[in-house]
C-alpha cells in the first residue's frame, strides 16, 4: 500500500514537473509597428457618419493646437516674394510712407540675410510689430489672402524652427501654419494622416449624391475618373476635371452625374482642416460596376 | 455597404499619397434615386390653345416620372418664372429647390405648323446639356412631347429613350364567359387608343415588325387558327400561311422580311419561317414534341424558343437556320415565352412554379436569371425599344380580367398602365420613325 502511494506520488510529481518545463511558452518576438491612424467612434456614431443622415448631431472638430492662422507675413516668406516680384514695382503708385527706411533693400537680398540667421529674423519680426513702416512695405508685395502659395521643398522657416527649441510652444498661440497633431511616437509617425472615418464619410456623402444609371448594358462605360481641388473650407477650388474619356452617351451621362454629385456635396466638412494638405487634391474613381452586376 | 476590400483599398491608397499629393478614392456605391427635374410650362407663341405649352410639359413630366428614373418637381415650388428660353436660367433659384436638371421650351404655331424648341440645363454645373427644335403639324403635339422626353431621357441616363413608341394589345371587354377580344393600338403612355379589329374573331399574340407599321397576330374565326399580317395604318390584312394544321405564335425577324411561327400537326408542333416576299417556307425543327414561342436575337443570327423535348417546358437557343438547340433554362418549374431584348443582353420569359407565374430575365447563355415580378398569373413579356423596361399582363384571377403592367429590368418601378378595359398580350413597337 505504502509503495503504491509512493509510486503514485512520484509519478504525479514527475508529470507535473515535465509539464512545467515542456509546456512553458516561449515568448513571441513583437516587432514595433507603426500605429494606424484611427478615430475611436462608437458604433452609432459610425453608422451616422456613413449613413450621412441629416439629423445626426454635428461632430465637433477637435481644436488644433493653433487657434488661428496668423496673417501671412510676406517679409518672412522668401518664395512668395520671388513670385510676386512684379507687383513690388506696381506698388510705387501708392507711396504713403515718406519716412520708410531708405535701407529698404532688394527683396532677394533680404531673404539672403534672413535665411541663415534666425535672430535677424526675430528682429525683423519685432520691427514688423511697429505699425507704421510695416504698412508701407508689407502690403503691396503680397495680398495677404493669396490662396496657398506653393510650399518650397527647403523651407528656411523650418530651419529656424529646428534651431529654436522653443519654437513649437511659441507657435502654439498663432503661426503661419496650423500645427500638425503630435505624431504617435515613431520618427515616421503618421498621426496627421486622414483617418479612415473621414475618408469613409467622404465616400458615403458622394455615394449618397451620385445617381447610378442602374440597369445599363455596358457598365464599363460608366467608370469615371475625376480630379478635384478643394479649398480649406471644403469647397471646390475649381470645377472638377474629368481624367477619363469617352464619347458614348452612357459615359457622358455617368460623367455628368458624378460631377453633379461633386457640386452638390460641398462643402466637404467631414474632412478635418488639420489634414488639409492631404485632401486638398483628390482623385476619385466613380465605378458602379459592382452595383450593376448581378 | 462599404466592403472591407474598399476600406483596405482606401488604406493602401493612403500610403503613397503622402509623397504624391493626390488622395485617391474609389466610390463604388451610388444611389438609384430618381433625378429631380424641373419642367416649367413651355412658352406658347401664337398657339390656339393657351394650355398647349402646359400640356407638352405635363406629358414630358409624366413620361419621365413613369420611367422611375426622374422625379419631376411640383411646379408650385418653382421660384423663377421662365419667360424666355433664350436667356440663361437663374441657376441658384433652381438649385434652391434641389432641381438637378431643368427643361425650358417654347412652342410656336403658325399656319397649322408647330415648332417646338427645348433646352435641357444641368443646374449644378450651370450649362446646357442639350437644345433642339422640331417641326411638325399641329395635331402631332403629343408625339413632339414624347420625342422631347426621349431626348431628355437619353442625355441624362445615357440610354436610348422609348417614349415615342406604341403598344398593340388585346382589348378584352364584356363578361368573363363571353369576352370580346379586339386588337387595339395606343401610345406607350396609354393615350390615343384605337381599335384594329371588331371583335368577331378571337385574336391572340399580336407582334410588331421592325417597321412599326405592320403587326402579325394569330386569329381564330372558323376552322384552324391562322397567322395574319396587318398594316396598322391602312388596316389591310393578309394570311401569312395556309397550311393544314394550326399556325400560331408568330413573330417578325429583326429585318421585318420574315415571320417565324409554329405549326401544329397532330400532337406536336414545330417551328417554321416564311419569307414574306417569296412566300417560301422553311422548316426549322422536326421533332415529336412541342416547339413554340420562337423569338429572334436582335442581330437575327439566333432563335430562342420554348420546347418540352426535355420533359418540361424549357427555353432553348439555336441558330437562325435551325440545327442543334442548346437548353439555357435549368431552374425549377416550367419556362415559356422567351423574348429576346432589343439590346441583345437578356431574354425575358414567363416562369411557372406550382401555381405561380413569374416574369424574369436571363442572359442568352442562361446565366444571371432574375425574377422581376411574381404572382398568381403574369404572362406575355414584351420589351421597350431600349431594352430597359418590360411590359406584361397580369390576371388577378376571379371575375376580374387582365391588366397591363410595366417593370424595369432591375425589377424596380412596377407600374400599371391604364387601358379602357381589360387588356392582355401587349407588344411594344420599336421607336417610331
Amino acid at each position: 500500500m505504502r509503495t503504491a502511494y509512493t509510486i503514485s506520488a512520484i509519478g504525479h510529481a514527475a508529470v507535473l514537473l515535465w509539464s512545467v518545463w515542456s509546456l512553458s511558452a516561449t515568448s513571441l518576438p513583437v516587432a514595433s509597428t507603426e500605429g494606424l491612424p484611427v478615430d475611436l467612434v462608437t458604433a452609432s456614431d459610425f453608422s451616422k457618419i456613413t449613413a450621412g443622415s441629416k439629423d445626426a448631431p454635428k461632430a465637433e472638430t477637435p481644436k488644433p493646437l493653433v487657434e488661428k492662422v496668423a496673417e501671412a507675413n510676406p517679409v518672412e516668406d522668401p518664395t512668395a516674394k520671388v513670385v510676386e516680384k512684379k507687383e513690388v514695382k506696381a506698388a510705387r503708385e501708392p507711396p504713403p510712407a515718406p519716412e520708410a527706411k531708405p535701407a529698404e533693400p532688394e527683396p532677394e537680398k533680404k531673404q539672403a540675410e534672413a535665411k541663415p540667421d534666425p535672430i535677424a529674423d526675430a528682429l525683423a519680426k519685432d520691427e514688423a510689430k511697429k505699425p507704421e513702416p510695416k504698412k508701407a512695405d508689407a502690403k503691396p508685395p503680397t495680398p495677404p489672402k493669396k490662396p496657398a502659395p506653393p510650399t518650397p521643398k527647403f523651407d528656411p522657416k523650418q530651419v529656424a524652427a529646428l534651431l529654436d527649441k522653443r519654437d513649437s510652444t511659441r507657435l502654439a498661440a498663432a503661426g503661419e501654419t496650423l500645427n500638425n497633431a503630435p505624431s504617435l511616437g515613431l520618427s515616421n509617425g503618421a498621426a496627421a494622416q486622414l483617418s479612415l472615418s473621414e475618408l469613409e464619410a467622404l465616400r458615403a456623402r458622394l455615394a449618397q449624391l451620385w445617381t447610378v444609371p442602374a440597369g445599363a448594358k455596358d457598365p464599363q462605360e460608366l467608370v469615371v475618373l475625376i480630379r478635384i481641388k478643394l479649398n480649406r473650407d471644403g469647397k471646390l477650388a475649381a470645377p472638377p476635371v474629368v481624367l477619363s474619356s469617352g464619347k458614348s452617351p452612357l459615359f457622358m451621362a455617368a460623367r455628368d452625374s458624378a460631377i453633379r454629385a461633386l457640386f452638390r456635396g460641398q462643402p466637404y466638412d467631414m474632412l478635418k482642416p488639420e489634414h488639409y494638405e492631404q485632401w486638398k487634391d483628390v482623385e476619385i474613381t466613380f465605378d458602379p460596376r459592382d452595383m450593376i452586376r448581378g | 455597404m462599404l466592403g472591407a476590400g474598399a476600406a483596405a483599398g482606401a488604406l493602401a491608397s493612403l500610403s503613397p499619397q503622402r509623397a504624391a499629393a493626390v488622395l485617391k478614392l474609389d466610390v463604388t456605391q451610388g444611389n438609384v434615386q430618381p433625378v429631380p427635374i424641373a419642367i416649367p410650362d413651355f412658352i406658347g407663341v401664337g398657339v390656339q390653345d393657351p394650355a398647349a405649352g402646359r400640356n407638352v410639359s405635363q406629358i414630358i413630366a409624366s413620361n419621365l416620372r413613369r420611367s422611375g428614373l426622374f422625379a419631376p418637381i411640383d411646379p408650385a415650388a418653382y421660384i423663377e418664372k421662365i419667360s424666355t428660353i433664350d436667356a440663361l436660367p437663374r441657376f441658384p433659384d433652381w438649385r434652391q429647390i434641389n432641381a438637378q436638371a431643368l427643361v425650358t421650351g417654347r412652342i410656336t404655331q403658325s399656319d397649322g405648323r408647330l415648332k417646338a424648341e427645348f433646352r435641357l440645363w444641368d443646374v449644378f454645373a450651370g450649362q446646357q446639356l442639350r437644345g433642339e427644335q422640331y417641326n411638325t403639324t399641329a395635331d402631332n403635339w403629343r408625339r413632339i412631347a414624347h420625342i422631347i422626353s426621349d431626348a431628355i431621357y437619353e442625355r441624362i441616363t445615357g440610354e436610348k429613350g422609348y417614349f415615342d413608341s406604341r403598344v398593340v394589345f388585346v382589348d378584352e371587354s364584356g363578361p368573363k364567359e363571353r369576352r370580346i377580344k379586339r386588337l387595339a393600338l395606343m401610345d406607350q403612355d396609354g393615350a390615343n387608343v384605337r381599335y384594329l379589329t371588331r371583335g368577331d374573331d378571337l385574336v391572340l399574340t399580336p407582334r410588331f415588325s421592325s417597321a412599326a407599321d405592320t403587326i402579325t397576330y394569330m386569329s381564330y374565326s372558323q376552322g384552324d387558327p391562322r397567322v395574319y399580317l396587318m398594316n396598322i395604318e391602312t388596316g389591310q390584312r393578309e394570311i401569312v400561311s395556309n397550311f393544314p394544321g394550326m399556325t400560331f405564335s408568330p413573330r417578325f425577324s429583326p429585318d421585318g422580311q420574315r415571320v417565324i411561327f409554329s405549326l401544329q400537326r397532330g400532337g406536336n408542333s414545330n417551328l417554321f419561317v416564311m419569307d414574306l416576299r417569296s412566300k417560301a417556307t422553311t422548316r426549322l425543327t422536326d421533332t415529336q414534341v412541342i416547339d413554340t414561342a420562337p423569338s429572334y436575337s436582335p442581330d437575327g443570327t439566333r432563335i430562342s424558343f420554348e420546347s418540352d423535348r426535355g420533359g418540361k417546358q424549357q427555353i432553348y437557343v439555336m441558330a437562325a437556320n435551325g440545327g442543334e438547340a442548346q437548353r439555357i433554362s435549368f431552374g425549377e418549374g416550367a419556362y415559356s415565352t422567351p423574348v429576346w431584348s432589343p439590346r441583345g443582353d437578356y431574354i425575358a420569359f414567363t416562369k411557372q412554379t406550382e401555381s405561380r407565374f413569374a416574369i424574369g430575365i436571363m442572359r442568352a447563355d442562361g446565366s444571371g436569371e432574375r425574377i422581376l415580378t411574381e404572382g398568381y398569373h403574369n404572362e406575355g413579356p414584351t420589351w421597350a425599344p431600349n431594352g430597359r423596361v418590360i411590359m406584361f399582363f397580369r390576371d388577378p384571377g376571379g371575375n376580374a380580367g387582365p391588366m397591363l403592367y410595366t417593370v424595369d429590368v432591375t425589377g424596380r418601378n412596377e407600374q400599371i398602365l391604364k387601358t379602357p378595359s381589360y387588356a392582355s398580350d401587349p407588344a411594344w413597337s420599336p421607336l417610331l420613325q
